[in-house]
């Protein structure tokens, strides 16, 4: 995979597009993965538990798609494109810090179909998103 | 020592109005190496003040809860408190006897003025007008060195004497802290459960003391979530969360003061009322269950059936146990320890348990 790196630590995959609230969405024909970004996973630190939607539930752009539960704190994880779930990474109710090991890959969260592809428009390129997370750091 | 925190790459957060490090990358690692290893934590942000005159030690007896006369020099004496006129909480505080008329108290970092505050205001009140009230915490820096292996890493300082201290007891290198920023303290104490050693001194001395334990030997430095979460394990109070103003030491369960203290101290007679009506609530520690992978946070609310009952002051996920835990007070009638309850994570109720505290056993304990 290849990345973008910002500020020298935080990653940024380049096959994907983002949100300025930190998700991913890496958009494959009709099919979506969603995830949480490298950023956001070290200002989260330690994970220690994820509260997943119900497969089959249509989950608009923007709504709450998921909780992320660090000890520091928690944080909703948000729809970056109205999505209808098709699969949960069942493995993180075991394993929740596989999003702080591999927040790209085996630390994706849902799986679902893009309802409405004129959203997916809106959403930050990997070049975007690395520019708002410089200047969130700076901010 | 903020400098050298960024430089380890720590998470720098402002916690009572003091910059300072919350962690060093990876705070449930940081916990870990504190109960199996040893660390090192800045605690600069605490409030150092120190009380000097003939008339000390009468003027601080007349304010804590605990009675003085019963302390000796060298030795920490505490934890105590000052306690409001509703024997409600100004601050929970570590003294040290110096000697016998020179103490340092050491307080939360949120109560520095306050306390400040509360010892000119009655030090006018009561008369003690030779009583010198001077803050040290701007001029001095303190750190924690935590763990099983604290007292071997302090014979690798070349602090070798240190580790004859038996818990509580201190040494300082001067014959007063009139001297500083020369002098340095180091105590065998800490908030982890764990062995450990507390130093205090200048910010030179000290800073180079941390750069020497992380640099040179290799001792894990950690932050203030590490802290967090190590303390309530053990079942430890944190000003704000289980302790303000209007919380009671009896409730709390908090051992500050003694119940046979003769001379008068704001607070005593309220005290006094608490212990003769009783407490309608009691701090409590709850377990979650195991798979329960979601950390109760201050303000969450504990129910039997519709029923609430009480409500979470400080809540972390415990690397020892593997399983959420928190503080919580509990309607005195309600306070059974090991009795189920529900607690309410966001609209959902998930299973736990009152149990009292310590959660965990520390790994180690000074001889």
């Amino acid at each position: 995979m290849e990345y973008i790196i910002v500020l020298g630590k935080y990653k940024v995959a380049k096959d994907r597009l983002y949100t300025k609230t930190h998700e991913w969405i890496k958009i494959l024909d009709n099919e979506a993965i969603v995830g949480i970004t490298d950023y956001a996973q070290q200002k989260l630190k330690n994970i220690v538990g994820v509260e997943l939607p119900e497969v089959g539930t249509v989950i608009e752009r923007g709504a709450r798609l998921g909780v992320v539960e660090s000890i520091k704190s928690v944080e909703d994880v948000y729809a970056p494109v109205t999505i209808k779930v098709t699969d949960v990474n069942k493995k993180l109710e075991e394993e929740p810090d596989l999003i702080n090991r591999d927040p790209y890959g085996d630390g994706w969260i849902v799986r679902g179909e893009v309802l409405n592809r004129d959203e997916v428009k809106e959403l930050l390129s990997p070049e975007e998103y690395a520019k708002h997370v410089e200047s969130e750091e700076h901010g | 020592m903020i400098d050298v925190h960024e430089s380890l790459g720590a998470s720098i957060g402002v916690f009572a109005g003091v910059r300072t490090a919350l962690d060093f990358g990876n705070p449930l690692e940081e916990h870990l190496e504190t109960r199996r290893n040893v660390t090192v934590f800045d605690l600069s942000h605490m409030g150092r003040i120190v009380v000097r005159g003939t008339k000390a030690r009468e003027f601080l007896n007349r304010l804590l809860a605990k009675d003085l006369e019963k302390s000796c020099d060298l030795r920490m004496f505490g934890p105590t408190a000052f306690l409001n006129e509703r024997a409600g909480f100004v601050d929970d505080v570590m003294l040290y006897r110096l000697n016998e008329n020179e103490y340092l108290i050491v307080c939360n970092a949120v109560n520095v003025s306050k306390v400040i505050d509360w010892l000119h205001k009655h030090k006018e009140l009561f008369g003690f007008t030779d009583v010198v009230i001077e803050d040290l915490t701007e001029r001095t820096a303190m750190i924690a060195i935590q763990g099983p292996r604290a007292a071997e890493t302090m014979i690798n300082l070349g602090l070798s004497t240190t580790t004859s201290l038996k818990p509580l007891e201190f040494v300082y290198d001067e014959r007063s802290f009139v001297n500083l920023p020369n002098a340095t303290l180091i105590s065998r104490s800490g908030w982890t459960g764990e062995d450990g050693f507390e130093v205090i001194g200048s910010i030179t001395n000290v800073k180079a003391l941390f750069v020497k334990l992380v640099r040179d030997l290799r001792v894990r430095p950690a932050g203030l979530i590490a802290r967090d979460s190590l303390r309530i394990e053990m079942g430890f109070c944190l000003y704000g969360n289980e302790i303000d103003e209007d919380t009671n030491p009896l409730e709390a369960r908090y051992w500050v003061f003694d119940i046979d203290k003769q001379t008068e101290y704001v607070g005593r007679d309220a005290l006094f009322k608490v212990l003769a009506d009783g407490v309608e609530k009691i701090r409590l520690g709850l377990r979650l269950k195991k798979g329960v992978r979601f950390v109760p946070r201050k303000g969450y609310e504990i129910y039997i059936g519709n029923r609430r009952i009480g409500v979470v002051t400080s809540g972390t996920y415990s690397p020892i146990l593997q399983r959420s835990i928190a503080l919580a007070y509990i309607d005195s009638r309600h306070a059974v320890p090991g009795l189920e309850v529900e607690i309410d994570i966001r609209g959902r109720r998930y299973r736990a348990k009152l149990v009292d505290f310590p959660f965990v056993q520390p790994s180690s304990r000074p001889k």
